[in-house]
């Protein structure tokens, strides 16, 4: 009897502590400055400074690029005209392999990390039902450049579609090389197998 | 050792047989067209590579990109939205450039970035940056910034003197931070369109309109120029643009370097990203709308309607 009540106490204090960080993880979703905040802070305790290897780092990296990004509606962006004249098998090789030319340029960097943190500035309006959250990013000499992120409204709160670094759309530029390699290097097929293998030379980069 | 004196070379190679004649008129005519300088550069290489010369030239005379049909407006949009008019020609300029890069300024760069530590680097910054001041301010006068010119006068006066002739950035840590206006910008302002986007070896991405811009700003604006101008044998000119070419190598490599690293055609990269930098700069920094889709009508961004 006592322990069944105590279990119970113990329980109930558990499913509280669960519902509070599941309020915080909803909270932090649902605010633009929040979600940018969190995946700054993130990045930086759990894959730049974290003591893990380099392979760890880069699926950890994955995982935290899926869980704010949203890498379709990215993908859809930068092919297109493309998407409509592609075959869904292309589209679908195209998505795979856009997310780990990304995976993997962002992780080929993670040891130049110096400490570097960002500091979110604003947010306003974005598009229909978006925001752009404006921030720097500090380097320790005090030397900082400025990174706006695009964010757009989700079922499940805000995901991160662009990243304008310094005025350069990460989208945008990865739209207009893309579109000039189907045009001037053999269609889709052509910048998928061109794709692959920069992924391959990344993975062999990185390691 | 080979690719400084490599560079220093074209100096010994002005003297035109006539230019001690009429030094005044051919020297201005040297400074307006920026061109002489690729021209030397590229008389250097095609004196190493003669084959060279003819593909250049070929190319420059089969230089224009083919527009896409009026049947195929998507294609059409997308053409604009590069504006390359002259891609095969800028193409083969580029593949000059990034020889050059690596045969000459890249290892003088990489020199000069491993003798000179980051502090030194960042005052040598500020100081050409602070020399460049007067054009900054004629043309945000010319953009009808009055602010703007007040603000960089300020700067001048402050960097010029407690600064240390521009050495510190004092007027930043004051709260006046670095601004940037050239003629090209302010021919945007009035509405002029940059006709097409060129590539020219040593200087890098730019516009037919912002080669010409900065033909004006050289020739009319810059205090370099005036200070050169039929008074000395030429020397602070282009020991001021030798400085100016390795401060904004130095400044860009690692930015380039990742672009490059990152992309699969570097060109059409190294296009899109600059045309977006050079936009910012034309809105003097401020935020740019949302991209739209070519027809202009939905969000870009917005969720299928099957996720939805």
């Amino acid at each position: 009897m006592n322990t069944s009540r105590r279990d119970f106490v113990a329980l109930s204090l558990a499913a509280t502590t669960l519902q509070t960080n599941l309020a915080m993880a909803q909270d932090w979703h649902n605010s633009p400055t929040g979600l940018v905040e969190r995946f700054a802070q993130l990045g930086i305790t759990d894959i730049l400074g974290a003591a893990i290897s380099q392979r760890e780092k880069t699926d950890r990296f994955r995982t935290l690029f899926k869980d704010f990004f949203d890498i379709p509606t990215i993908g859809r962006f930068v092919l297109a005209r493309f998407v409509r004249s592609a075959t869904p098998e292309e589209n679908e090789k195209f998505a795979a392999l856009f997310e780990d030319v990304i995976v993997y340029t962002w992780s080929r960097r993670f040891g130049e990390y110096k400490g570097q943190s960002l500091k979110v500035k604003d947010s306003g309006p974005d598009g229909d039902d978006g925001a752009l959250v404006t921030s720097d990013i500090v380097g320790n000499d005090g030397q900082s450049f400025g990174v706006a992120w695009r964010l757009r409204k989700r079922e499940t709160g805000y995901r991160v579609v662009d990243v304008i670094v310094e005025g350069v759309s990460m989208a945008i530029t990865y739209r207009q090389e893309y579109a000039t390699i189907i045009q001037q290097n053999g269609g889709m097929a052509g910048l998928l197998a061109q794709m692959q293998k920069q992924v391959n030379d990344l993975k062999a980069k990185v390691g | 050792m080979i690719a400084i004196r490599t560079f220093k070379s074209p100096q010994h190679r002005v003297g035109w047989p006539w230019q001690k004649k009429n030094v005044k008129s051919l020297r201005s005519f040297k400074d307006l067209s920026f061109s002489v300088l690729t021209m030397m550069l590229a008389r250097n290489l095609v004196s190493r590579f003669p084959a060279l010369a003819v593909v250049c030239m070929v190319l420059a005379i089969s230089g224009c990109a083919t527009k896409p049909p009026a049947s195929d407006p998507a294609a059409r949009a997308a053409f604009q939205e590069t504006n390359d008019q002259l891609e095969p020609f800028n193409r083969a300029m580029f593949g000059v450039d990034q020889t050059l890069d690596a045969i000459l300024i890249r290892p003088v760069v990489s020199t000069y970035r491993f003798i000179v530590p980051e502090p030194g680097r960042r005052g040598v910054d500020n100081f050409l940056r602070n020399l460049r001041s007067p054009i900054t301010f004629a043309n945000s006068l010319l953009q009808g910034n009055v602010k703007r010119a007040g603000s960089t006068l300020g700067r001048f006066i402050v960097n010029s003197t407690v600064g240390v002739l521009g050495f510190a950035d004092i007027a930043a840590d004051l709260g006046t931070p670095y601004q940037y206006e050239d003629f090209g910008q302010t021919l945007a302002t009035w509405g002029v369109s940059d006709i097409s986007y060129l590539y020219v070896p040593v200087f890098g991405p730019m516009s037919i309109r912002d080669g010409f811009g900065m033909a004006v700003d050289n020739y009319v604006f810059d205090p370099v120029t005036w200070y050169d101008y039929g008074k000395n044998p030429g020397w602070v000119k282009w020991s001021y643009f030798g400085a100016l070419l390795i401060d904004v190598k130095s400044e860009t490599m690692t930015a380039t370097d990742e672009l490059k690293a990152s992309s699969i055609d570097y060109y059409a990269a190294l296009r899109s990203a600059y045309r977006q930098n050079r936009a910012k700069e034309i809105r003097n920094g401020a935020a740019a709308p949302a991209p739209k889709f070519t027809s202009g009508e939905d969000d870009p961004f917005a969720a299928p309607p099957a996720q939805k």
